[in-house]
């Protein structure tokens, strides 16, 4: 276990050895991460760095060596559809949930799923294609809050 | 990359970005309206659970507010009564951070809260709209001191970082000046007689005083520098005593300036009912009530429970699990009847045989990302030095919300703030930073609207939502579609087995809803109850 503890001196340290951290992305420039910056600004929220999932009361599945990841279909449609408490990131754009999970393109969904496939010592091939992303099911849009 | 919005209409693309990324809060507001966070309460007063049977037993999972709601209730109609709890502590979600509390999330970060005696944070729910009957009902049987919580603060401010150079503008000043240029105009149209296909000329004399009230107009209609703009949005040089009493007006901010800000967006921010005055806080932190509500039925609680399988049958319910100080062989609790609050991203993983479509509803749920951080400062520079008492600043900033604690006012020494309380995109970007980069970034950002953060920050604690292992996310987020798929088959009663919490409510996210999903699902089991009490 990591303990962290703060003081103002070593928050000042911190402040310089993190100058050069990722800015927040946002809704309107979400669209230019590519498959690693998507895993590094949300999926490791829960599926921790270098795939390594946690337990708690519940877990959250391990990608590293996840046998089923052999599965492209199934890594694809879980982050298409959600998967449990897992959200959905297959809304259509601007599908009006502010407070909804970000829209992810086909091309993005690819992306990030053969990043998980090829990485965290899985070693299947980086093949899956925007065009196979688009002829699964995507979750309908969900016209609510502010449009 | 295509931005989605369809037609192309460049200026619309833009407002909407606007909505999203500078209001946030109002926009997240109404957005809970429609997800059903707006509902009333359906609280209906202190329940009645007469004729329970002899020696029925009921097994609770979770000691939250549902599980502990349920509890109180039952074991007082004279259930035998079990509480499961994963936690080393009563509350759940109703749950405060204080000096030398240690909390480990997923991943095994651990945080040591080190801030001053009698100074802490609320990591989830921190505040109690007065409609909230259930929740008031419960403080007040347990006795909990209740203080203001100030949701709305006219000298807090609202912060657009790309209007005014950055600079955060007093929320007083905004409201005035928006509200005035808005019956400035609206004056304006109906002198025009624009307004005479609508409202008759009779209405129109009424109307046009009643915006000259509204707005602080002048004699010529008219949104101005004024004694009576500024007695809305404050002088230039407040009125005083003596030779140097004479007041000096200020100037309002100009329409144009308001609109392109996108700080209007902020103004209505108490007014949802949710919102809306009075709201209150426990005294000493939320989780005063956990706390007393796990006083209060002592032994009943089985702390460090982890759930592991739960199993019906003819005659009862058998929940196995294991105790996570003491990892052993699985141990098993059983009982005639089990409400489970487990909240649904943990439960959709336990083995339970329940019917295919409450399976589905429990798997149907995601849930909400959610971050809050508390910081420790040297002094109150909020108090001291801008005059911002307790309430909320609002920011386009990835912080969000800066929450200024509503109690201690004035006090010598140190203090303690919200510095950041962030839900969506954001929220998820935070909770994959550990908690030291979290709570740089707070700072950090926060500086941006209190420059005196990094002079007097000592330290601080921040809380990602899918990353406390006893919930992985924040609140059930429902929608439209799901709610109509799978909300009532969650709610059912499946053979021995009720759900409660706030995911199984129309008050999502919000304590109210798991007091009353609660209430109501036990007045469902105890009929079950009274009725098989009967037929044996």
């Amino acid at each position: 276990m990591r303990s962290v503890a703060l003081g103002a001196a070593l928050l000042l340290l911190m402040l310089g050895a993190y100058a050069d951290s990722p800015m927040f992305t946002s809704r309107a420039t979400i669209g230019s991460l590519n498959g690693e910056q998507i895993y590094e600004h949300i999926c490791q929220g829960c599926h921790m760095p270098g795939g390594q999932g946690a337990v708690g009361a519940g877990s959250y599945p391990k990608l590293a060596a996840n046998k089923k990841l052999a599965s492209w279909a199934y890594v694809a449609l879980t982050v298409l559809d959600g998967r449990n408490g897992m959200p959905p990131f297959g809304y259509p754009a601007g599908h009006g949930m502010n407070a909804g999970p970000p829209h992810l393109s086909d091309a993005q969904i690819a992306d990030v799923v053969n990043y998980v496939r090829s990485h965290f010592g899985n070693a299947y091939k980086a093949d899956v294609t925007p065009e196979k992303i688009q002829a699964l099911p995507h979750p309908a849009a969900e016209l609510m809050g502010p449009q | 990359m295509e931005n989605g919005e369809g037609s192309g209409s460049l200026s619309r693309r833009q407002l909407l970005r606007m909505i999203g990324a500078t209001a946030g809060a109002t926009a997240m507001y109404q957005a809970m309206s429609s997800l059903g966070f707006a509902a009333e309460s359906p609280y209906q007063g202190p329940i009645d659970l007469q004729g329970a049977p002899r020696g029925a037993s009921v097994l609770i999972l979770g000691a939250g507010m549902a599980g502990l709601t349920a509890a109180y209730e039952l074991r007082n109609a004279g259930y035998k009564v079990q509480v499961l709890e994963y936690n080393a502590r009563a509350g759940g979600r109703n749950w405060t951070l204080r000096g030398g509390d240690r909390y480990t999330e997923l991943g095994g970060h651990t945080q040591q809260c080190e801030f001053d005696k009698d100074l802490y944070i609320n990591p989830g729910p921190w505040r109690i709209p007065y409609h909230h009957h259930g929740m008031m009902h419960y403080t007040k049987l347990l006795k909990i001191p209740l203080e203001p919580f100030f949701q709305v603060n006219y000298n807090a401010y609202l912060h657009s970082s790309g209007a005014f150079g950055g600079k955060p503008q007093r929320f007083r000043e905004v409201k005035a000046d928006y509200q005035g240029h808005v019956a400035e105009l609206l004056a304006k149209a109906t002198r025009q007689n624009s307004l005479d296909a609508s409202v008759t000329k009779q209405d129109q004399e009424m109307l046009l005083e009643s915006l000259r009230h509204w707005g602080a107009l002048d004699s010529d209609y008219s949104y101005v520098s004024s004694d009576a703009s500024s007695d809305r949005r404050g002088y230039e040089k407040k009125p005083g005593g003596g030779l140097s009493a004479r007041p000096i007006p200020s100037r309002p901010i100009a329409l144009h300036d308001i609109l392109d800000s996108g700080l209007w967006s902020g103004v209505a921010n108490g007014d949802t009912f949710d919102m809306q005055t009075a709201l209150f806080q426990p005294a000493g932190g939320m989780g005063r009530i956990g706390e007393a509500f796990g006083k209060e039925l002592g032994p009943l609680i089985r702390y460090n429970a982890k759930v592991t399988d739960i199993r019906q049958d003819d005659r009862g319910v058998s929940v196995t699990f294991i105790d996570v100080q003491n990892p052993g062989a699985p141990q098993t609790a059983r009982a005639d009847w089990c409400l489970c609050t487990i909240p649904l991203p943990i439960l959709a993983q336990i083995p339970m045989n329940v019917g295919q479509s409450m399976g589905a509803a429990i798997s149907a749920v995601p849930y909400a990302p959610a971050i809050k951080a508390g910081l420790q400062f040297k002094r109150r520079f909020w108090e001291q030095d801008e005059n911002i008492f307790g309430g909320i600043t609002y920011t386009d900033l990835p912080i969000m919300n800066i929450g200024y604690p509503n109690t201690g006012f004035q006090s010598g020494g140190k203090g303690v703030l919200l510095g950041a309380y962030v839900w969506g995109l954001r929220a998820m970007e935070f909770t994959a930073m550990t908690p030291p980069e979290r709570v740089q970034k707070v700072v950090d950002y926060g500086s941006q609207i209190h420059p005196q953060y990094h002079q007097e920050f000592e330290n601080g604690v921040a809380v990602a939502w899918h990353r406390v292992p006893f919930t992985m996310g924040c609140f059930g987020q429902w929608t439209t579609a799901t709610r109509a798929k799978h909300y009532d088959d969650l709610c059912q009663i499946d053979g021995r087995i009720a759900l409660a919490g706030e995911h199984a409510s129309f008050i999502g996210g919000w304590q109210e809803g798991a007091v009353t999903s609660a209430l109501d699902a036990i007045g469902r089991l105890h009929q079950r109850a009274v009725a098989q009490g009967e037929s044996a």
